[in-house]
């Protein structure tokens, strides 16, 4: 693979090998005047608003012009089957003027492309690469335009340009050719950009451009990556919560079949062998003594998590919320909901593959923070950033899990003791045990409710750990994604207009690591606030539609899309339709970071097990890119969201996760799967995120429908018949 | 020890432990990566593959087992991409895959699952195939298995055609 790679870059004619565009303030700054397109990321900028930052890693470049007039797009965002490639080269190619298929994409890397210094995660890539994304492309396009007008002397306004062929009258010559004939290029002013009526690509439905190689099965993923002279390497994991060595006896590994060596570098112990199995039946080998500093039990994560517990801040604070609910706290409608905690239990472990030489690292992984990932390495290795080459691989699956190092930094040390590229990837139990979860939360919702049955006011109280969005993220990231995304109290809020209305974030802290799990602290609160106001249109009497209509509308553009899209799905989920016998029918909606989701929920229950029959989505994610990319990622809420719903609990015993294959988490299959209708609106022409909003209300709306079909009020996930 | 097999219709032969899953084997000594790793214990099926036509989780299957039979990953269920199975096909056509690491082992259930049931309902194909997708390709899994169908009935018809003219 790497070989092949090699060739295939030689053969290619650089374009812009300066290319870079650089976004954010200080790292402009250092840009200014180094070469034309630097001075022209430098100049434009300043006028770009978006949370985007890329690395300054030479030699920088976006797009490259290859001989086939393909055009190659080095993604500073990463596939992780959202579809963000497909996404990006229907931008690209709307300026570029040429197919969509003449875009081929690949990850940038530290070494070759514009390498994410953020996250790709929070559903931000496509709406933070929007306009970038095309200024480049545009750019580039007149780039073109201009050499070919030098080349055949005649005005560039005079050229046109079609599917990567330029013309002028008789004049006719590809983007490749003239590539190959120029060497110094005009940069000119960033170009208008296209006008959204005017786009070809934008809006259409496009089939994902990594198509082929994932029907063909091409090894595309991070654990399919292989160097020369490989070997194979598995770390011992705690499986106790924190638990350290005490004492090891690793003579019987070092002598198993396949082993080149037991490494035991301060708290780092491995297995090298010379094939993967060798490496597993080796680890089985290591007897090991732990240290556990403490027994944890499923019930100390219960108490750790509870509201009233930790730190307090104040999410949101209108009116005299809780001085309303205080005063008569006995007359208050209260309800508590739970959920559990969560393993992201992606398909592909986690895992690098690691070549330490000298002066040099080569690495290769499926992040979703490459980045941070470069410098850790670099850092650990006291090897200069431009000497760690990271190469991001298709990741096979992230929804959070891989926005970390995870293993990075060991592998590359276990590479560098053993003197060989060593290949490092988790076993499904240490994925289960030694991960990051998403952390189980608590919440409190009370109301204050007036005579006629109107809301008076809402109080919400949930308890959290953090997900460490700042330890990873950086605080650059946070300022960017605002005070709401701090914690897992992102969304504790009510987006409800009712006077008076609070929302306060308990932050605990859980002996194990928290982190993102799709949609962050949205799918938690989601599922409260929504279960709550479902359980309080029925107290009150009313309609769950036509309550929310009455709270979310108002005179801004965002209450017009709450009316639009409850309109819509009420219409179309058949809601005013006599429901099916044995049936019921359940709603809920959210708005993550300015994406409206909703949906309608229709279930059975046959032997004490909730089945779902159909699920009706409506999404306003702003401006669609490729509205059949974005059914997909409905779609994958959907049945992950049922999944959760339903499955998935991540419980603690005796000091250890619980959990440690898929057996004891299972996931929804195949006879899970419901009828899903997926309607898209467009209520603003900005695109927005759609990788994980549309997950949100589904958990709470399976529970209303229960209770629609049942009479139970189930207030805890997974959601258990009682 | 060493033990010969058939790989995708060519004859190999490799020197591992007789217990060394088929899985690695695969992927490691003969490099076929099609085939995939996701739990080690036979319980998502990313790792299904077929040995003399039969479907089979490699990560559970002893490679000594597989002595002189013939073994079939997604490398070797079409000649290339201008010949694709029936599967690949129907795969493509519904747009299937998200992050694409599940879709080897539920092509290969599902190539199997068309010959067996040459015309399958949703309900045959939620009670036989238990592989697991974490992006959530379900609905379009289904969808493309019965187009699968669809596709290797209309290609049969055309090959049985020929051979009679
Ligand atoms: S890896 Fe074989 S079934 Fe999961
Ligand atoms: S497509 Fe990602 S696990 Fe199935």
């Amino acid at each position: 693979m790497e070989k092949q790679k090699n060739e295939g870059k030689s053969s290619r004619r650089k374009f812009l090998q300066t290319g870079a565009i650089i976004l954010g303030g200080t790292i402009v700054a250092t840009y200014l005047g180094r070469g034309p397109l630097r001075r022209f990321a430098a100049e434009t900028a300043e006028s770009l608003d978006t949370p985007l930052l890329v690395s300054t890693y030479k030699p920088d470049f976006w797009f490259e012009v290859l001989t086939d007039n393909t055009i190659l797009l080095k993604s500073p965002k990463v596939e992780m089957g959202q579809g963000i490639f497909t996404g990006l080269a229907m931008l690209a190619a709307e300026e570029l003027e040429v197919s969509v298929s003449q875009i081929r994409v690949e990850h940038a890397g530290s070494s070759n492309g514009p390498m994410d210094l953020t996250l790709t995660g929070g559903s931000s890539s496509t709406s933070s690469l929007y306009v970038p994304i095309r200024e480049v492309a545009a750019t580039m396009r007149e780039m073109l335009k201009n050499a070919a007008g030098k080349y055949w002397n005649v005005q560039p306004g005079s050229i046109n340009v079609k599917e990567g062929i330029l013309t002028s009258g008789k004049n006719s010559m590809s983007y490749a050719e003239i590539s190959a004939l120029t060497k110094d290029w005009d940069v000119p002013d960033t170009p208008a950009l296209k006008s959204v009526s005017d786009f070809k690509y934008v809006g259409t439905n496009v089939k994902r451009i990594d198509l082929i190689p994932k029907v063909m099965g091409k090894p595309i993923f991070g654990i399919d990556y292989t160097f020369p002279d490989m070997v194979y390497a598995l770390i011992l994991q705690s499986p106790y919560i924190n638990g350290t060595i005490k004492s090891l006896d690793t003579k019987k590994a070092a002598e198993s079949a396949g082993v080149i060596k037991v490494i035991e570098e301060k708290d780092l112990v491995a297995v090298v062998a010379k094939t993967r199995y060798a490496a597993e039946m080796a680890l089985r080998l290591i007897e090991a003594d732990w240290d556990i500093p403490r027994k944890w039990q499923q019930a100390d994560f219960e108490q750790i998590v509870k509201v009233g517990n930790g730190n307090a801040v104040h999410i949101q604070d209108d009116g005299s919320a809780e001085s309303l609910i205080n005063e008569n706290p006995g007359s208050a409608f209260r309800q508590e909901y739970r959920t559990p905690m969560a393993a992201h239990a992606q398909m592909e472990p986690n895992g690098t593959v690691a070549w330490v030489e000298k002066d040099s690292a080569k690495i290769v992984i499926g992040t979703q923070m490459p980045g941070m990932v470069a410098r850790a390495v670099a850092k650990a290795l006291d090897l200069d950033p431009e000497q760690v080459n990271l190469q991001v691989a298709y990741s096979g699956g992230g929804f959070g899990r891989r926005g970390m190092v995870n293993n990075a930094v060991h592998a590359a040390i276990i590479s560098k003791l053993i003197g060989k590229p060593v290949h490092v990837f988790n076993t499904r139990e240490q994925e289960f045990q030694n991960a990051v979860y998403r952390p189980n939360t608590h919440h409190v919702l009370e109301a204050k409710i007036g005579q006629g049955g109107e809301i008076e006011a809402i109080v919400h109280n949930q308890a959290t750990p953090d997900t460490l969005v700042e330890a990873f993220a950086g605080s650059t990231a946070l300022s960017l994604l605002g005070a709401d995304f701090l914690s897992s109290g992102h969304g504790a809020g009510l987006i409800y207009n009712i006077k008076n209305r609070a929302a306060i974030v308990w932050q605990n802290k859980l002996p194990v690591r928290t982190g993102i799990w799709r949609s962050v602290g949205m799918y938690p609160n989601t599922f409260a606030v929504e279960s709550f106001m479902n359980e309080l249109a029925v107290k009150t009497g009313k309609d769950p539609f036509e309550m929310r209509i009455v709270l979310l509308k108002g005179t801004e553009k965002v209450n017009e899309r709450y009316v639009h899209v409850l309109e819509t799905l009420r219409e179309r989920s058949g809601w005013d339709s006599p429901k099916p016998p044995g049936k019921g029918r359940g709603l809920a909606i959210c708005n993550d970071r300015k994406t409206i989701a909703a949906a309608v929920i229709e279930v059975q229950v046959i032997d004490k097990r909730i089945k779902i029959i159909k699920v009706t989505n409506v999404i306003d994610a702003g401006l669609s890119i490729n509205p059949e990319g974005i059914r997909q990622q409905v779609e994958g809420c959907v049945m992950m969201g049922i999944s959760s719903a339903l499955y998935e609990e991540l419980t603690v015993k005796d000091g250890q996760i619980a959990a440690s294959n898929y057996h004891e988490y299972p996931l929804a299959t195949l006879a899970d799967t419901p009828q899903i209708e997926v309607i898209i609106l467009q209520g603003t022409d900005q695109p927005l995120g759609v990788g994980e909003p549309p997950i949100e209300p589904i958990a709470p709306a399976i529970a209303a429908a229960v209770f629609d079909l049942t009479g139970q009020n189930l207030r805890s996930l997974p959601l258990r018949i009682l | 020890m060493k033990i010969d097999f058939e790989i995708n219709g060519k004859a190999t032969s490799v020197d591992v432990d007789p217990q060394m899953p088929l899985l690695w084997v695969v992927r490691d000594e003969l490099n076929l990566k099609a085939t995939k790793y996701g739990c080690g214990k036979a319980m998502c099926g990313a790792c299904t593959l077929h040995v003399d036509g039969d479907i089979f989780r490699s990560c559970s299957l002893a490679v000594e087992y597989v002595s002189g039979k013939s073994v079939t990953t997604l490398e070797g269920l079409s000649k290339n991409e201008g010949h694709l199975h029936p599967v690949q096909q129907a795969w493509i056509d519904e747009n299937v895959p998200q992050c694409g690491y599940c879709q080897p082992g539920f092509m290969m259930a599902a190539a199997k699952l068309i010959t067996v049931i040459p015309n399958p309902t949703d309900q045959d194909i939620k009670a036989n195939i238990s592989n697991i997708c974490r992006c959530g390709t379900h609905p379009r899994i289904i969808k493309a298995i019965k187009r699968a169908a669809q596709i290797q009935q209309t290609t049969t018809l055309i090959s049985d055609g020929k051979a009679k003219e």
